[in-house]
């Protein structure tokens, strides 16, 4: 009889610590910390003032994107880059053949970029394999 | 007293065998949920660009980069200037400047004034032509003040369906000051407006490279000086009680409360009195809606050719949930705070419903402190997900004049005046001990 309830405390207790095993297990996972690095922005330094009427904010950064490789990027990266970035063609969702060539034909006719007809041609032409609806990566 | 011991030992024995089973059960379920849903670690990065579909996060996608004066903030474009407010700073009515989203049009921006040469200038239809220099505008005029939401256009672009071109705001193109300066129409009277006047345009220190008389090169907008909100509009040398940042137009910008961000020119230099309609390209082609309710049409009717335009004036009634972002899980059970933000370019925000089924059902939250008409309002609820599951809240706002948010979308070719409901699915998890 004691035998009996001495087998049934050792599997008591053999259970016991299994379950608390199990249990910590269960309910928390910690120091995981992934192979993904960290996202940092460096802080900017605060510049040196003189108290003369000049209120200057410095430069501004520049993020030049990476465009798709391809026939037409150096014109793109010429012509368009007069105006604005080419973060201006990356951040647009990918749009419809019909619409990059409207856009084009916009910057043109109606913002005045000064884009000789073949090299349009060849900037539409750009847009529209790498940055439509069936073909953007990324 | 023993032997119920005992009973109870080997009663609680078996249960005790029964949770371990049901434990160890529970720690393979969770390994194979671990095996399944990948964890926050080694989740994918954002997405790099959004679309043909509607882009389903409430910002823009783009990477956080810190420009001069500025906290990190979401980059649209390096070149003019455009970056977009972050969720949380929305948790404040008055949206810090140096949080405050940003939006040039042309490349070259000013970098730097020099206060000693600039002057603010008062020209065209005028009597007396006058140039002020900010030390005049702190002296000659007594100083007023108006809390106003300030607005892109664009803002939530990257909701529409088709997408349209233009720049891919999330909802971040907005921001809440209070601003400080020298009311308009002083300023038109002391140069005493000529009769025959129509409309005063404003333009500022950014230039483009674009040809001359291209709107590539300059940056022109004007009201008519009828618009009762002539009388409303302040030229703000103080934003929140401080200077204005260089990306938000310093030293002075336009502020017509009300009325969306294409007017507020920043770094305003230039004010013209004009005897005949501004017909430069961002008052004629530029900004222009549909003149249909909530100026909302089709493609097709676009094409079709069926679409009379407007120039875009007043915002629409919007509400947002800011707090919680869906970026935790709520344990079940747990009462937490639902709160954010409303505003309507027609008048002050009267109402604020919230639903917690995606809008079958709504409730009155409670509005917080009243700044003005045109500022934003703060709204708060106390809200518990009651079991485990998703929950889709919803925020519908009702401005002074009745106008109430729907839940349809806008369509327009420039990506103007978007208000629907917003919606954000919230996650409770189950709270229960004992492994249930």
């Amino acid at each position: 009889m004691i035998a009996k309830r001495w087998k049934i405390g050792l599997l008591l207790i053999g259970t016991a610590t299994l379950l608390a095993g199990g249990m910590l297990y269960a309910q928390l996972r910690s120091g995981s910390y992934g192979s993904r690095n960290a996202v940092s922005i460096p802080q900017q330094p605060v510049p040196e003032f003189s108290a003369d009427g000049k209120y200057d904010a410095g430069a501004y950064p520049s993020f030049t994107p990476e465009l798709a490789p391809g026939d037409g990027k150096v014109e793109v990266q010429s012509f368009c880059a007069t105006c604005h970035s080419t973060r201006y063609i990356i951040m647009q969702p990918p749009l419809p053949g019909a619409t990059w060539d409207a856009e084009v034909t916009k910057m043109i006719k109606v913002y005045g970029a000064p884009i000789p007809e073949a090299t349009a041609k060849r900037i539409t032409a750009y847009l529209q394999e790498h940055y439509a609806p069936e073909n953007r990566k990324e | 007293m023993e032997r119920e011991t005992h009973a109870v030992s080997r009663r609680s024995a078996l249960k005790f065998l029964g949770a371990a089973g049901g434990t160890l059960a529970l720690a393979h379920w969770t390994h194979a949920e671990r095996a399944t849903a990948p964890s926050p670690d080694d989740a994918k990065p954002l997405e790099t660009f959004t679309g043909p579909a509607a882009n389903p996060h409430w910002n823009s996608i783009g990477p956080y980069v810190a420009e001069p004066q500025k906290a990190p903030l979401i980059l649209l474009t390096d070149r003019p200037v455009q970056l977009e407010t972050p969720r949380h700073y929305f948790r404040t009515a008055f949206t810090p400047n140096e949080a405050f989203y940003v939006r040039w049009h042309l490349a070259e921006i000013p970098n730097a004034v020099d206060l000693t040469e600039w002057k603010l200038r008062i020209e065209g239809n005028v009597n007396k032509p006058l140039a002020f220099s900010l030390t005049d505008l702190l002296q000659k005029f007594k100083p007023a003040s108006v809390a106003a939401v300030n607005q892109c256009s664009g803002n939530s672009r990257s909701r529409l369906q088709p997408r349209v071109p233009g720049g891919q705001w999330g909802n971040g193109a907005m921001g809440n000051a209070l601003w400080t300066g020298v009311r308009l129409r002083e300023l038109l009277d002391a140069a005493g407006v000529k009769s025959g006047s129509l409309q005063v345009q404003f333009e500022g220190l950014d230039t483009g490279a674009g040809p001359k008389g291209f709107g590539s090169s300059r940056f022109q907008k004007s009201l008519d000086l009828a618009n009762p909100v002539v009388d409303e509009t302040v030229v703000a040398y103080l934003m929140n009680g401080e200077a204005l940042p260089m990306l938000n137009g310093f030293p002075v910008r336009l502020v017509v409360p009300g009325y969306f961000a294409t007017y507020w020119t920043k770094s305003l230099s230039w004010i013209r009195v004009l005897d005949t309609p501004d017909d430069n390209f961002w008052m004629k082609t530029a900004y222009r809606i549909p003149d249909t309710p909530r100026g909302t049409t089709t493609p097709e009717d676009l094409k079709a050719g069926k679409v009379k335009t407007i120039p875009i004036e007043r915002m629409p009634v919007r509400s947002f949930l800011v707090s919680p972002d869906g970026s935790s899980k709520i344990p079940a059970g747990l009462g937490v705070t639902l709160s954010g933000i409303a505003f309507s370019g027609y008048g002050k925000v009267v109402k604020v419903d919230v639903s917690d089924d995606g809008g079958s059902h709504w409730h009155a939250a409670e509005l917080g402190e009243d700044h003005g008409p045109y500022s934003f309002r703060g709204w708060q609820t106390s809200w518990t997900p009651k079991t485990p599951g998703k929950y889709v809240i919803a925020t519908r706002a009702t401005d002074e004049k009745g106008n109430v948010q729907p839940d349809e979308p806008v369509w327009n070719a420039g990506g103007y005046l978007w208000n629907r409901i917003e919606k954000q699915e919230l996650v409770a998890g189950s709270a229960n001990g004992g492994g249930r």
